[in-house]
């Protein structure tokens, strides 16, 4: 009892203001449970940082874009060298100039006058490879005159050039990489890295701590911080998990997250991470991360293939990838890269001869290229007609590999004419597109046979406007339409209602709608009387052009728009013939495109496979060809008709360009010229232009003036002046001379004359001079027709 | 009087002498015409005994402008892929040969072909409506170009169920050409 009341008496003194010791108890407890706080705290923090880093290791370390590829450039003889921009695709590809003799290694190429020599790079594809080829074209009078295999001598009929990548779906981070393997890396790339980077990388476990005192030492006597001592691992993690900010905070959870990733994980995943995350450089707006990616800016080649020298000023520019700019600052980089060399000497990496060699090395960096913004509107349609697997997410991240079919030069050139066409339209009308509402555009490019895109700009700025002015938006076609009411009259299912010896009213026309009586009038409000088909469509007249639809019914207007691949609402209304519907230009090119490929409807195709990353083609869109649409017959019947609006009709302004060959197009101005379109073709090539404002107003030019030119420019750049080929005619056609102004066919004696084509049968059977029997009306002559058409065949 | 008599029976003798001459002469010159109309009736339509020798593509190696040579050269570099059993990289030489030139009929005829092997009927048939296009309006009309187009549509048909009407188009072809598609099937060296 008295030890307890003792006891009690020591504790009651100690609280109220006692002894040093149980001062320190107390103290002691105190610290043990901030400890203990802190310990649960610090356990937590390092277990959260823990999950942190291993989420992003094992899960999808990079996000790697997906670059999209063009079609390849196939070159041979007799090819015109200028017009391809040859010298363009080797800057385009990062080829580069060899500047020494001896022998060219692959991605080099030397210009003399008059042969070009260049070695080719494998290009890699799992279904269409292609090896290196060390090649010699012989260049004269503007075209390729043979191209002969150097190491055997042999000329070669074709060669199959490596697609350009045109551009990537980058993701919100605007990253691009290209994802390299360590084992697949020269070894003096990573001793190169080691040299400058960390020397030590091998040895310690995240953190140098030599090096770091060595760092404070210098910059103690420096009174700034005038060395890092970060290690490789400790860049990664910074890179990888945190913000560049200078704080105690970041640098503390930069070291533990270093000592977690290499309790973690291996040196080789750490270094193969680290490689592939640095950040190298920008290619425009683009962000450059690993040495893959910044082997191909840089050197046009792959990392693999990176010399002593091309790996030393990778690893230069490390430590500041704008400031030592090969491109911008050559003199900076050239300094940084011989003290890498000097580095790697010292360190053993490489001998003096070896320093030497690579010391002596220009500097030889390949040209810059960005892709143009127009392309992306490209892209917009690619990545719809992707299979739905291939979403937003996928493309920014998976690394796929997606040849296309956009053909580069026709691109570059629709993007060029849609521009200074639409600034030369907006100077007509004196417009300041930086105070008023831009003027917009589309021009689109379709292989007629297959419906491969060539080439598609939706809209003058993609990064002010992702508006797809060829794909999404629709607008009023006004004339373009009325080819497919004068398919429809001719074709066989409607009589036919005209032949191509009709003569057609052009007349004061009432027709009567639901809103009342309808006078259409043509664009000059003159009415002519009596015209003839050709007359009619290539003046493009509206009054015959109504008629016509009337006749034939616009039901049967509607059925040839939809077989020749129109797909948007069409009113049932006698307007229609007027071009009344809103179309996109994707699907009037495609309605034209079957005209020109002979009746046969293509289906538009933007891309031709996707790889991925595994190397295997997984998405394969073989070419398929067209299927049939209306009479191949008729659609030969159409495209006279266009070639007469091209030669003297509306689009004549296409000829007196100077342009010569085989071209057939349709002009199309909408109301108040809100719309001017221009649709023209040749034998391989539909293109479509359309002009306009995003919200209608006035242009105050016909398409002749406005879109007209723009198609010209286009087609002239990639053709040239003449164009190649002929419009293939198929059978079922007679050629018969008529008498032009009644439409009769012409006898002897009859004193003016033309040659028609007519379907077979339908061609017309009064004469002039009247009465006279046409050939092919008794029973004899048809016995020879008939055993002449089997000799030389329908 | 004499006179007269002498001329209407020098008259008369002539009239004979030209009765006897174009009795002589103009049965064999009908017999001539009637050869000339029933060859010419039956050209184009050989008989049993009358086979064709069917287009190859290397007939047409040193034909056309330098695109339309380019594009024949890749599809005889397709050909002699197929040959060797390298399909993915031949269907390459023939999509190759249509973007150098999109009008040349042998690489639809060639990938049509190529389709065929892969049993992909359905993506054959329009190609060869396409080659078959394309080759009526290059003037190219004759049986030695049908015989492939009439072959290979019955090989489509047979791929595609359609087994009683593919005999009568492989049965047609095997008559034109026996050597060719007597086994009912055109091997890609061929064709080349």
């Amino acid at each position: 009892m008295v030890r307890k009341q003792t006891a009690r008496r020591r504790g009651s003194g100690g609280s109220r203001g006692g002894g040093p010791r149980e001062t320190l108890r107390w103290l002691g407890r105190g610290l043990a449970i901030v400890a203990f706080v802190s310990g649960v705290w610090l356990s937590s923090w390092i277990l959260r940082l823990d999950r942190v880093v291993a989420e992003r290791f094992e899960g999808r370390t990079f996000n790697v874009p997906s670059k999209v590829y063009s079609a390849p450039l196939i070159v041979y003889p007799g090819m015109d060298w200028q017009r391809i921009d040859l010298r363009g695709w080797l800057v385009r590809l990062s080829y580069r100039e060899a500047v020494r003799g001896g022998p060219l290694e692959a991605g080099r190429y030397t210009w003399r006058p008059g042969e070009l020599r260049v070695h080719l790079r494998a290009f890699d594809h799992p279904l269409r490879p292609e090896p290196a080829r060390d090649l010699a074209l012989r260049l004269g009078q503007g075209v390729i005159q043979e191209i002969v295999e150097v190491r055997t001598g042999e000329s070669v009929d074709v060669v199959v050039l490596e697609p350009e990548p045109v551009s990537a779906f980058l993701g919100s981070d605007r990253e691009q990489r290209d994802l390299v393997h360590l084992e697949d890396l020269p070894r003096h790339l990573i001793a190169a890295v080691y040299a400058v980077e960390d020397r030590r990388f091998e040895e310690h476990h995240g953190v140098d701590l030599r090096r770091v005192m060595g760092a404070m030492l210098v910059n103690l006597r420096a009174g700034r911080i005038e060395q890092g001592a970060s290690t490789l691992t400790q860049q990664l993690v910074k890179n990888f998990f945190l913000t560049p900010d200078r704080t105690f905070n970041r640098k503390l959870q930069e070291v533990v997250m270093a000592l977690i990733v290499e309790a973690r994980y291996e040196k080789a995943e750490i270094l193969e991470a680290y490689l592939n995350e640095i950040y190298l450089g920008q290619r425009g707006a683009t962000q450059v991360h690993g040495v893959g990616e910044a082997a191909r800016l840089y050197f046009g080649k792959s990392a693999a293939d990176l010399s002593v020298s091309e790996s030393a000023l990778l690893a230069a520019i490390i430590q500041s990838p704008n400031g030592i700019s090969p491109h911008r600052r050559p003199e900076r980089a050239v300094a940084r890269r011989d003290l890498v060399l000097e580095l790697m000497r010292d360190q053993g990496y490489v001998s003096e001869r070896g320093y030497r060699l690579a010391l002596a090395e220009p500097l030889n960096v390949a040209a810059v290229t960005q892709d143009s913004g127009e392309v992306r509107y490209f892209l917009d349609l690619l990545s719809q007609q992707l299979p739905e697997v291939y979403d937003e997410t996928v493309l920014a991240s998976e690394g796929l590999r997606i040849y296309s079919t956009i053909d580069p030069r026709l691109q570059r050139a629709a993007a060029r004419s849609l521009r200074s066409g639409l600034e030369r339209i907006e100077a007509l009308m004196g417009r300041d597109p930086a105070t008023d509402a831009p003027l917009q555009g589309c021009l689109l490019a379709m292989r007629p046979q297959t419906g491969e895109l060539l080439a598609l700009v939706g809209g003058r700025d993609y990064g002010l406007s992702q508006w797809n002015r060829c794909t999404q938006a629709r607008r009023q076609v006004g004339s373009v339409f009325k080819p497919f009411v004068y398919v429809a009259a001719l074709d066989r299912r409607s009589g036919p209602a005209v032949t191509l010896a009709s003569r057609l009213v052009d007349e004061p026309l009432e027709v009567p709608t639901i809103d009342g009586v309808w006078r259409p009038e043509n664009y000059d409000h003159q009415f002519r009387g009596d015209v003839s088909v050709r007359d009619a469509l290539e003046r493009s007249l509206n009054v015959p052009a109504v008629r016509l639809g009337q006749q034939v019914g616009i039901d049967r207007v509607i059925a040839v728009a939809r077989a020749l691949g129109i797909r948007s609402p069409l009113p049932e209304v006698p307007s229609l013939a007027l071009g009344t519907a809103e179309l996109s230009p994707l699907e009037v090119a495609r309605a034209y495109a079957t005209l020109a490929n002979g009746g046969r409807r293509p289906t538009p195709r933007s891309f031709v496979d996707v790889v991925e990353t595994d190397g295997l083609a997984h998405e394969n869109r073989p070419l398929e060809g067209s299927v049939p649409a209306i009479d191949p017959a008729t659609a030969y019947l159409a495209v006279t008709l266009l070639q007469g609006v091209v030669d003297r009709g509306t689009g004549v302004r296409v000829r007196s360009s100077g342009m010569t060959g085989p071209i057939a197009g349709k002009t199309g101005t909408t109301d108040e010229e809100f719309d001017l379109w221009f649709v023209g073709f040749t034998p391989e090539l539909v293109a479509v232009v359309w002009v306009g404002f995003d919200e209608p107003a006035t242009i105050g030019l016909p398409s002749s003036q406005g879109a007209l030119p723009i198609w010209t420019d286009f087609v002239r750049d990639v053709t040239g002046s003449h164009v190649r080929g002929a419009f293939p005619r198929p059978s079922g056609l007679e050629e018969v001379a008529i008498e032009p102004s009644s439409g009769a066919r012409a006898m002897r004696g009859c004193p003016e004359r033309q040659n028609e084509l007519f379907l077979r049968g339908t061609a017309p059977r009064a004469t002039c001079p009247p009465g006279v029997h046409p050939p092919g009306d008794d029973e004899q002559s048809g016995v020879i027709r008939r055993t002449l058409r089997r000799l030389f065949g329908p | 009087m004499i006179a007269i008599r002498d001329r209407s029976r020098l008259a008369a003798r002539r009239r004979g002498t030209l009765t006897s001459l174009l009795g002589l002469v103009l049965p064999p010159i009908a017999l001539l015409a009637l050869l000339f109309v029933a060859g010419c009736a039956t050209f184009g339509q050989p008989g049993r005994d009358e086979f064709v020798d069917p287009i190859r593509v290397s007939d047409a190696a040193q034909t056309g402008d330098p695109a339309r040579r380019a594009s024949i050269r890749l599809v005889l570099q397709g050909l002699d892929a197929d040959t060797d059993g390298h399909t993915e990289r031949a269907q390459g030489s023939y999509e190759r040969a249509i973007q150098v030139d999109p009008t040349n009929p042998y690489a639809y005829l060639a990938l049509a072909r190529h389709y065929l092997d892969g049993y992909q009927a359905e993506r054959a048939l329009p190609l060869l409506d396409q080659a078959a296009a394309l080759f009526e309006a290059e003037g190219m009309r004759e049986p030695r170009v049908g015989v492939h187009l009439i072959g290979l549509r019955g090989r489509a048909m047979h791929a595609s169920g359609q087994a009683a009407d593919a005999i009568i188009y492989l049965d047609r072809a095997a008559e034109l050409a026996p050597r060719i598609w007597g086994d009912g099937y055109l091997a890609p060296e061929e064709l080349r």
